[in-house]
């Protein structure tokens, strides 16, 4: 199902987080949505959910807006992984990750429980509370559930930023497989190297506005780079694929590094 | 592969009902009249009106029937305040519903609007309720710590408290003042089939609004946004909540005055039999409920105090203490 | 007795009084002295006499004249819970407090066994002679306290005149049966006459039995809708206010369990104020009681 922001904009108080952006996810293909802190990435993928009213634009969901698709069927169009989620009750966690069938009726562990938990790599967890998990293993935890929907739409915000290197890796393998087997996939990321390793396209965000979008390649230029993060960067491939290492602060008008003495 | 919970979760249902209704049988049986129950019920049954059988039915059956009643609306009340706002320490006595629901039924009722329209007192109640449930969302949006619960809870009681004593001081009849020690505290003694047709239908309207957010609180367990973009109106789920606790809490306080400490206590010993599951927990904590009510309903008529003990006083015996434990216990964190 | 309502924080006043009025006491006291003085050498009778006391005000407004009387309750002035309410209102009307009375420097306050221990305590710390009253558990009683009361406010006459109308009128009642009927008063609240109440009394020279003196345990002798209901007394008195406001107490009276009583003309409703206080009305309620009883053997004897 092809996700497409038209020109929204998304307001908090006074002030526009999003502005005027327009983006466009398919599916097979992995969505990567960078940007540094503040420039309004979160505030775009709640949008993208319904989460946030729209000062302006469209958001849809294969040609309808969410509104059309309907409340229900909504939650079985998209799934949505929040940033640094919180499990409220001590259930078990094949409980947990059960919710994600909630929009397909009863929160049961089924046959989808089960596959979402394998994929996320928590199977051997599964009877384990939720209050007793590292922070990475309910990070996993809250993937699974967000897996169990089996929705055509995944919409995730730094999956990945509490997850050791193992399971970073894995994560995305993971979300890529996903993409690649017709899933929409959209990820919020920090990692400049994940994101120029698994994501197939990058759109890369400052202060509420879309610097640029396209293959990593086209995205990921020192320059691009320099703009957005104000940092330099020292990039290469090995074994084929790309890593981008942010190097030094820099003055992001000019592109120079800051010398320190 | 089944939930394995599924069938014991009926299984845990019927046992609690079966619970309730030997407890409710009890309840008839016991009184200050020496009664011979099957010949009563054999009398009410053939429609002879003798005097078992009005005592049966005019004395201990609407005792039993709204023991059951209140004590299910506040175990229901309890969990599903507790799921919404996400804190194991709600419940519509220490968040100050029921002390709103007494102002409600008190200023319905002393002055003369339950006279003239005998509705007014349970809708006095549910107004009372309401408000003071609508107040306590609007604290909870944006996720309030236990702390500020518990205080919002002190004020509020604080506050209704305060009004219903003012209000039973200008109430023209001058048992009023005294009468404030029931609506406080609570007790089942000497309501009639009257309360109970006039509380019922609310208390049965409010079971339904809240039964009916199961799954909303399931989802709830994830935080407010994933529960929305799980297909879960936020919104909605809110107004049943508010909505079926100031039915049920509303009408339960307006006949049997502010009973406290059971909407706490019986979801707290339920939630591990519904495997901490906040939508499972609403039907145990109602049953639950219902049980502790009748059973402290029992013990305060075998307790030989004259005048009778008030339900409160046995219900605040048993939770207080639990409250105190259960803040030892949780970690009290600010969000 | 009717008494004055309790009051809240009965330091408070009191305390306002002592600490900041000492001209005031001096003149209080001044005053009571010289009439004091005046009253053991010539006794003349007290000419401004205040009652914080419901049945005070009664018997004060009927045995005095009027003008000697500087105030009563407020009660007094309710038809509902007061004999007197048209003598009272001529009168000012106190709430019960002793920042009321004090101005007035009467020579005679009469208080009752229940009015606030903090304000009768600050009535004799100014040095104001005080009458108190109890609660007569019999009509010798009640005959003893209005003889009290008649002396101390200089008018024994009125008093035996008083005494003298009710006793023709508990002679003039019919006479007692062999097997008295039993009955049960209903009070607010599931109160109910104990033994040795007044009311006991006045129960049986109408010729019940008052059942709850034998039921019940403690002497205030409250029971239980359903002991009520297991006994069949009788005749079941109820004994509320009438018209009364809302309140739970009254409530009671008007429970389903007690219809079948109402429905086979089994009871009488008397307002408490006909039998709170030591006075005619105690005869008006045996008169009550009697027509009852007798146009109840009647039809029972008609069935």
């Amino acid at each position: 199902m092809i996700l497409e922001a038209l020109q929204v904009s998304v307001a908090r108080g006074t002030a526009r987080v999003v502005r005027d952006l327009s983006l466009k996810a398919q599916p097979g293909e992995l969505l990567g949505l960078i940007g540094p802190n503040g420039a309004g990435k979160t505030s775009l993928l709640r949008a993208l959910c319904g989460l946030e009213p729209l000062a302006a634009g469209r958001v849809t969901y294969g040609g309808r807006t969410l509104v059309e698709i309907g409340r229900r069927a909504g939650g079985r169009t998209l799934a949505y992984l929040a940033q640094g989620g919180r499990i409220h009750w001590p259930l078990r966690v094949d409980q947990v990750v059960a919710l994600g069938r909630l929009p397909h009726g009863a929160a049961e562990v089924d046959a989808a429980t089960m596959r979402a938990m394998e994929a996320a790599d928590v199977m051997h967890l599964r009877e384990r509370t939720a209050g007793s998990l590292s922070g990475g293993e309910r990070a996993r935890v809250l993937l699974a559930r967000a897996l169990a929907v089996e929705a055509p739409v995944l919409l995730a915000d730094e999956p990945v930023a509490a997850l050791d290197p193992y399971h970073q890796l894995q994560t995305m393998e993971l979300v890529r497989t996903l993409a690649r087997t017709g899933t929409t996939v959209v990820v919020v990321l920090h990692d400049l190297t994940l994101a120029a390793r698994f994501c197939d396209r990058l759109a890369l965000m400052k202060e509420g506005a879309l610097l640029a979008a396209g293959p990593p390649a086209q995205v990921l230029t020192p320059e691009l780079v320099a703009r957005a993060y104000g940092v330099t960067v020292e990039t290469g491939t090995r074994d084929g694929e790309p890593f981008v290492l942010p190097w030094r602060r820099c003055d992001a008008a000019r592109s120079e590094p800051i010398v320190r003495p | 592969m089944m939930d394995r919970a599924g069938p014991g979760h009926a299984l845990l249902v019927t046992a609690l009902a079966f619970l309730v209704l030997a407890l409710f049988a009890g309840s008839s049986a016991i009184g200050y009249a020496t009664l011979d129950i099957s010949a009563a019920l054999a009398d009410l049954i053939a429609g002879r009106p003798s005097l078992p059988a009005l005592v049966l039915s005019e004395l201990r059956l609407p005792r039993a029937i709204l023991g059951a009643a209140v004590g299910f609306s506040l175990g229901i009340t309890g969990a599903a305040l507790q799921g919404l706002m996400r804190n194991p320490l709600a419940d519509p006595g220490v968040v100050g519903v029921s002390g709103a629901a007494a102002l409600g039924a008190v200023v319905a009722f002393y002055f003369g609007l339950s006279a003239t329209f005998s509705l007014a007192l349970p809708l006095g109640g549910l107004v009372g309720a309401g408000i003071a449930t609508a107040f306590l969302l609007m604290l909870a949006r944006q996720g309030v710590g236990t702390a500020t619960l518990i205080l919002a809870g002190v004020a509020l009681n604080s506050l209704a408290g305060a009004l219903t004593a003012l209000a039973l001081n200008l109430a023209p009849s001058p048992y009023a003042a005294l009468e404030v020690v029931f609506w406080l505290m609570g007790s089942l003694s000497d309501r009639s089939l009257v309360h109970v047709a006039l509380a019922l239908p609310f208390m049965i309207i409010g079971w339904g609004l809240v039964l009916s957010t199961g799954r909303a609180m399931d989802a709830l367990t994830l935080g407010e946004d994933t529960a929305a973009s799980l297909g879960f109106s936020l919104s909605r789920t809110r107004l049943l909540v508010v909505g079926g606790a100031a039915a049920a809490v509303g009408a339960s306080v307006a006949v049997a005055g502010a009973i406290g400490f059971v909407g706490l206590v019986v979801p707290h010993l339920m939630r591990p039999l519904a495997g901490n599951r906040p939508g499972r927990l609403l039907l145990l904590s109602g049953l639950a409920g219902a049980a502790l009510t009748l059973g402290a309903d029992i013990a305060v008529r075998l307790i030989p105090t004259r005048p009778e003990l008030k339900l409160g006083v046995v219900t605040a015996i048993i939770g207080a203490p639990f409250f105190l434990a259960m803040l030892r216990r949780l970690k009290v964190e600010g969000e | 007795m009717k008494t004055m309502p309790r009051r809240r924080n009965p330091g408070r006043e009191g305390g306002w009084v002592l600490r900041s009025r000492p001209a005031l006491r001096l003149a209080v006291c001044g005053i009571a002295a010289f009439l004091g003085a005046t009253a053991s050498t010539a006794a003349p009778k007290p000419s401004r006499i205040a009652s914080l006391n419901l049945c005070g005000d009664e018997l004060v407004l009927r045995l005095a004249d009027p003008g000697k009387v500087a105030s009563v309750t407020y009660l007094a002035r309710d038809p509902r819970s007061s004999n007197v309410a048209d003598l009272a209102r001529a009168v000012p009307v106190n709430r019960g407090l002793a920042e009321e009375i004090v101005p007035l420097a009467p020579d005679l306050v009469i208080v009752g066994a229940f009015t606030t221990r903090t304000t009768t305590a600050m009535l004799q710390h100014l040095g104001l002679p005080i009458l108190e009253l109890g609660v007569p558990d019999s009509l010798e009683e009640a005959y003893a306290e209005i003889r009290t009361v008649a002396a101390r406010i200089g008018e024994p006459a009125r008093g035996e005149a008083m005494i003298a109308a009710m006793q023709r009128d508990f002679a003039d009642l019919p006479p007692v049966p062999a097997h008295p009927a039993a009955s049960i008063v209903l009070r607010p609240n599931g109160f109910t006459a104990g033994r040795g109440s007044i009311v006991d009394e006045i129960l049986g020279r109408a010729g019940y039995e008052n059942l709850a003196a034998r039921l019940s345990t403690d002497r205030l002798g409250q029971l239980n809708l359903e002991e009520i209901v297991e006994a069949q007394p009788d005749l079941l008195v109820i004994n509320g206010g009438g018209d009364a406001p809302p309140s739970l107490a009254d409530e009671l009276l008007h429970h389903p369990a007690l219809a079948p009583f109402t429905a086979d003309g089994r009871t009488l409703s008397l307002p408490t104020r006909l039998w709170t206080c030591a006075g005619p009305e105690l005869a008006q309620a045996a008169q009550r009681l009697a027509a009852k009883r007798v146009s109840a053997a009647r039809i029972g004897m008609a069935k």
